[in-house]
Parts: structure tokens; C-alpha cells; sequence
């Protein structure tokens, strides 16, 4: 009987695979940028109820949430090129729709989509942040800038960060569908490499692998996180004066 | 001229009149304790002078300076906040910064004082309250009474020319309330002048150069600490002292 399963392959396929591992991360990591500072700009407009900007957030949310992210990559595909020509249609512009690389479809894709996600999460960590701290700042003399960035999000990024690990824990793996807008990703590469040797079964192995491996780096990088910026437990020594 | 003098302060919850048309003046150096039943505005009077609540009507001169509290001004704001600084019945201390940090925070994000003398100012002023052993205790490390030690040394160190305190032990243990009066009139022996909302009447009448009796959002009673204990004219003030035993009792004097 032919060899069922290739065992050594799971292995031997991974160098091969990891080659493309630089786009995953490359996609996971700007995705995440875009979806952490648009997710915080749609939370704060929120929480300020800013008029017009506001409603259109909720608009914005609730299809991205409501809305497959496969069909969001498609859309992004198929829709920036569409409206590129539009573009150049009436304002006589001259942008190359072929130019565009498929990765900045991916990215634009993946980071609107976290960022529907995690300003849900920024938002509610906000909430969070006492309000009595607010005012202490406040009297203070700080502006609103100030309040925020000494005294939210701090606090904030504390009760966030975990949901936050949660979505780019998801985010890294939904990186795997962006060969829908062509680009050769770690999964993609797996698909090319198993549809030369019909090894099918044993190129999702390694990949499984790879996906695994990475995702617990990244556990253990938030845990280091979560420590950094957490309030020991402990009071120190008082200091006899 | 008066450090502070505020007039026409009006502030409405709905229909319920809170304040209505306060005019007051403060001169460098008193220690003006507010009292009267709960709900009469006291809180919020002092909560308007900073802006923390936004009357509907009210003007403000602090140390010369004279803004409309209706003002929708971001910068005129800040300007009003930088005159004053406020200890609050919940301490407010930034639970994710230790005691010297805490202190610290106003000098340099608000005052912009460069860190090494930044440093120097907030431990002379935690030292100042008794909290010298505990510089690098987070909030959460504290006792309510340390708490507000800390809190009261983080408004100090940025040298306010009028300390606002709402009711600076009433969230406090009793066993705790007098670490924190002493603080406060150590505060005021040096000549802070502080507006103070508190129901500690033992200690508005040792510590307050004036008392100010507000009811129904008005100024009532103006006076010193004799004229409102011991001999106090008006109806309404004298029915809140009995309510609170404070009109028969001699000995309740000493703290």
C-alpha cells in the first residue's frame, strides 16, 4: 500500500512555509496598528456622542461585526479597484489599479475589521476608568489630551488588554484568508505547496504547527505585558524615616 | 481685593434650584468652612468654581482674573482650573501610580517642572503630611486616611491660591478622620486659603476663620466660628445646630 501518510513531510514542509512567514506577521502587525488606533478614535467618538461621526461609527460597527470577514476582503478586492476608476473617471486622475499590491487590499480589509471589534473593547475599557480620577485630573488643570493619555489610557490598556489579546489572537489566524486577495501568506503557500505533491493532509499539519507556535509567542509576550503593567499585589516596606 | 469673589452662581438639576444666585468673597488666607443640611448645594458650589459642574449663570474673579463660569471657552477653563486644586470625599488618587507619582503628575504634566525638581517638591510635601514611608505604596496599598494624605499633599505641591475641599473625611473610617484634620489644619496654619465643605463641626470651629450656612442653594449665615455656634440669629441655621447637637453642648467644642 502507497504511504498514506507522510509523517517526516509535517516537518520537512515547515522551512518551506516559513519562508512566507514575514507577510503573515507583516499583515497581522499592520492590521493590528490600524485596528488599535481606528478602534480607539471610533471609541472616543462614541463616548463624546460626537454628532454625525457618531452615528456613522455605529453604522460602521455593526456591519463589520455583522458581515463575514471573507466577504469584507472580497468587497475591499473587488470595491477599491471599482472605485479608483470612478476616480479617475471624473476627476481626471491617473491611478494605476493594477499597481496596487494585494496585501494593501488585506490590510485595509483585516485592519477595519479589528477595528470594529476592538473599539467595542477600547470602549468599554474606558468606561471602566473611574470617574473620580477623571475629575482629579481634570481640577487639575489638564486638558483633554492630557487627561487622556496620563490618565485613560493607562488605566485602560489594563482591562483591554486581555480582550485585546483575545482579537489578535484571531486576527493572526484570520490573516489566512487573505490569499482571497492574492496574497501568499503562510496558508497560501501551503495550499501551492500541497497542490504540487497532493500532500494535503500533512501541509495543514505544519501549518497547524506554525500557527500554534506563533500564537503561544504571543501569549507569552502579552503575559509579559499584563505583568509589566499590572499593580503588584504586595505594599512595598514602609520606610522607617 | 478679595482673592476670590464669585457672583450671581445659579445652578439648576432639572427644576430643582441647587444654587441660586450665590455671590461670595474670600480673602487671602481665610479657611471658609461651608455647612448646612445635605442636598443644599454645598458640594456643588465648590464643584462650580472649578467647572466641574457648569452652572447656568455665574461669574468668577480669582486673584485678579475674572472668567464667566458659562464660558464654552476650553482654554478659559484651564486657565480657571491652574488657580485652584480640589481634594475630593473619595481621595481620587490615580490607582496606577504610587503616592510619589501621584504628587508628581500635576508638576509635570500640568506645571511642566522638569523631574528631578518635580521629585524634590513632592516629597517635601508628602513629608509635610506624614507619608514619607510609604512613597513608592500604590492607592490600593493605603488606608482611606493615607489616601487622602496623599491626596491633599498632590493638590498642595501645586501651590493652588485656593484649595478647594469637598468633604475631605466623610468617606473615611472614624478612626481615621483625624490623621486627616490635622493635615488639613496644619494646610491652613500655613496660610492656604481653602473653602471647605465638611459636616466635621468640631473642627469648623477650631480651624475655619468663617463659616458660611447654605440652605436651599443661599447663603444664609456669614460669620465667624462665635457668631454661628454661639450665637446664632438666624431661625433656619439654629434649627439645622439643633438637628445636629450642636447648639447645647459646650464641651463638643475641643477636637
Amino acid at each position: 500500500m502507497a504511504k498514506l501518510f507522510d509523517g517526516a513531510l509535517v516537518f520537512t514542509a515547515i522551512p518551506d512555509l516559513l519562508k512566507y512567514l514575514p507577510t503573515t506577521l507583516f499583515l497581522t502587525l499592520i492590521a493590528l496598528f490600524i485596528g488599535l488606533v481606528l478602534g480607539l478614535i471610533i471609541a472616543v467618538i462614541r463616548i463624546n456622542k460626537i454628532p454625525v461621526l457618531s452615528q456613522l461609527a455605529v453604522a460602521f460597527v455593526s456591519i463589520m461585526r455583522g458581515t463575514p470577514i471573507i466577504v469584507q476582503l472580497y468587497i475591499t478586492y473587488f470595491g477599491i479597484p471599482i472605485a479608483l476608476k470612478y476616480i479617475n473617471y471624473y476627476y481626471g486622475t491617473d491611478y494605476d489599479i493594477n499597481g496596487i499590491p494585494g496585501i494593501v487590499f488585506a490590510m485595509v480589509a483585516l485592519g477595519l475589521n479589528q477595528s470594529a471589534f476592538d473599539s467595542e473593547t477600547i470602549r468599554s475599557a474606558i468606561l471602566s476608568v473611574d470617574k473620580g480620577q477623571l475629575e482629579a485630573a481634570k481640577s487639575m488643570g489638564m486638558s483633554g489630551w492630557q487627561v487622556l493619555k496620563r490618565v485613560i489610557i493607562p488605566q485602560a490598556s489594563t482591562v483591554a488588554l486581555l480582550p485585546l489579546g483575545n482579537s489578535l489572537i484571531a486576527l493572526i489566524k484570520g490573516t489566512s484568508l487573505a490569499f482571497t486577495c492574492s496574497v501568499v501568506e503562510i496558508t497560501a503557500a501551503g495550499k501551492i505547496l500541497a497542490g504540487k505533491n497532493y500532500r494535503y493532509f500533512e501541509v495543514y499539519c505544519s501549518l497547524a504547527i506554525i500557527y500554534w507556535v506563533i500564537t503561544f509567542i504571543f501569549e507569552r509576550i502579552l503575559k509579559l505585558i499584563e505583568k509589566k503593567i499590572s499593580i503588584p499585589d504586595e505594599a512595598p516596606e514602609v520606610v522607617e524615616a | 481685593m478679595s482673592l476670590l469673589e464669585i457672583r450671581g452662581v445659579s445652578k439648576k438639576y432639572g427644576s430643582n434650584v441647587v444654587l441660586d444666585n450665590v455671590d461670595l468673597k474670600i480673602e487671602k488666607g481665610e479657611v471658609v468652612a461651608i455647612i448646612g443640611p445635605s442636598g443644599t448645594g454645598k458640594s456643588t458650589l465648590l464643584r462650580c468654581l472649578n467647572l466641574l459642574e457648569k452652572p447656568e449663570k455665574g461669574e468668577i474673579t480669582i486673584n485678579g482674573n475674572t472668567y464667566n463660569l458659562t464660558s464654552k471657552s476650553a482654554k478659559e477653563k484651564l486657565e480657571l482650573r491652574h488657580h485652584t486644586e480640589m481634594v475630593f470625599q473619595q481621595f481620587n488618587l490615580f490607582k496606577n501610580k504610587n503616592a510619589l507619582e501621584n504628587v508628581m503628575e500635576g508638576l509635570t504634566v500640568v506645571k511642566k517642572i522638569p523631574k528631578e525638581e518635580a521629585k524634590k517638591r513632592a516629597l517635601l510635601e508628602l513629608e509635610k503630611v506624614g507619608m514619607s514611608d510609604r512613597l513608592y505604596h500604590f492607592p490600593k496599598h493605603l488606608s482611606g486616611g493615607q489616601q487622602q494624605r496623599v491626596a491633599i499633599a498632590r493638590a498642595l505641591a501645586m501651590d493652588p491660591e485656593l484649595l478647594l475641599m469637598d468633604e475631605p473625611t466623610s468617606a473615611l473610617d472614624p478612626e481615621l478622620v483625624n490623621e486627616v484634620l490635622l493635615t488639613v489644619r496644619r494646610a491652613a496654619k500655613e496660610g492656604n486659603t481653602i473653602l471647605l465643605v465638611t459636616h466635621e463641626m468640631n473642627f469648623v470651629k477650631s480651624v475655619a476663620s468663617r463659616i458660611i450656612f447654605l440652605e436651599s442653594g443661599k447663603i444664609v449665615a456669614d460669620g465667624t466660628p462665635k457668631e454661628i455656634f454661639e450665637d446664632p440669629s438666624n431661625e433656619r441655621l439654629k434649627a439645622f445646630l439643633r438637628n445636629i447637637n450642636m447648639l447645647e453642648d459646650p464641651d463638643n467644642y475641643v477636637i
